[in-house]
Formats: C-alpha cells, structure tokens, sequence
C-alpha cells in the first residue's frame, strides 16, 4: 500500500472556500454598515475610517487567495497563475477599451468598478480554462 | 516528455486519488502528468521516483 502523507493539498479547496467566504461575508457586512454607522456615530470616529471599513475585508479576500495558492501543488498554482494572468491581460483591456469610449462620450464609471471588473474577468477567465481543462 | 505513470500505476494496483494522496499533490495533477499535459518539476519527479522505488529515468523520458 502506498504509504500516505499529510496531504493538505486534499483539503486546499474547502479551506479556501471557508476563508474567502468569511471575508466575502465581512465585506457584504461592511458595506452595509457604513451607512449606519457614518450617520450614527459622533466626532470621536473619523468618518474617513468608517468609509475606509470595506477595504479590510477586500484585503482579507487577497489573503484567502494568497493562502490558496501556498497551500495547492505545483500544477494547480501555475493554472492560478495562468488565469489570473490572462484576466488582468483582459481586464486591463477592458479598463482602457472604456477610457476610450468614455472620450466618445459614454458616462465616467467610478474606480469602484475596477475589481468587479476584474474578479468578473477572473471568474470567466477560469471557467473558460476549466472547460478547455476538460 | 514521456513517462510510464499509468503503467507503473497499474502495476502497483493504485488509483489515480491514492498516488495523489501519496504525492501531496491534487487527483488533477496526476491526471495531467499521466496525459502528458504537465511536466512536473524534478523535486515532484523525485518524489515520483521514490514512491515506485525507481531512478527518475526509469519513469521519465525525453520526447521521441
């Protein structure tokens, strides 16, 4: 029988999925509660923290990725790379594609949108490679 | 590169998800090595190798 490891990467996936979701959960929360808390709260709390609130959880979800990737093998972390490469390519484009239909006159999109975009072009990038995968 | 993983598996009597467990690496991963779709780096190969008590040649080849 082969002898069996300690195998982490059995586990990457799900591990991933909890950490992401408890940041994605956080940041849903934040959101939500700026607007509470920015008219509720008195002078003693800069209103810059309180709108600065969401990025913490922004920032976790990073982590989470981050994580994933020193957790998965060597094969999963160049198809991570490979996809994450290829939706910054796109979303990139994307970004400037509008900035020059914006000077034709479409409306001025908030940075906001930026990582949407991006987490969209990341979303479809690995559905793609994931059917191709196959 | 070529390599006889699914014919050393075979012989073995392993699964694809028992060599992966082995390996510390996903069922995927396996798969695509012994499809020719990814080359593992040579730490991995030597792991490869140790598991089915080989020389890395043994298992891998260069492309005919």
């Amino acid at each position: 029988m082969i002898p069996t490891s300690a195998a982490p990467v059995k586990t990457a996936g799900r591990q991933y999925l909890v950490e992401f979701s408890i940041a994605l959960g956080l940041l849903v929360l934040a959101v939500l509660a700026r607007p509470w808390l920015l008219d509720n709260t008195g002078n003693e709390t800069p209103a810059v923290l309180i709108k600065l609130m969401p990025a913490v959880p922004v920032w976790l979800m990073f982590w989470a990725v981050w994580r994933h990737y020193r957790r998965i093998d060597e094969f999963e972390q160049l198809k991570l790379l490979k996809t994450i490469a290829v939706a910054f390519g796109v979303g990139s484009c994307l970004v400037v594609t509008y900035s020059f239909l914006e000077d034709a006159g479409l409306p001025p999109l908030a940075i906001t949108w930026a990582w949407p975009t991006l987490a969209a072009c990341w979303g479809l990038t690995a559905a793609i490679m994931r059917i191709a995968d196959k | 590169m070529r390599n006889s993983l699914p014919a050393l598996r075979a012989e073995h009597g392993f699964t694809q998800a028992q060599l992966a467990d082995a390996l510390n690496v996903s069922r995927q991963t396996v798969n695509a090595i012994e499809t020719g779709r990814y080359d593992p780096s040579l730490p991995l190969a030597f792991t490869i190798a140790k598991v089915f008590n080989k020389q890395i040649e043994e298992i891998f080849s260069p492309e005919a």
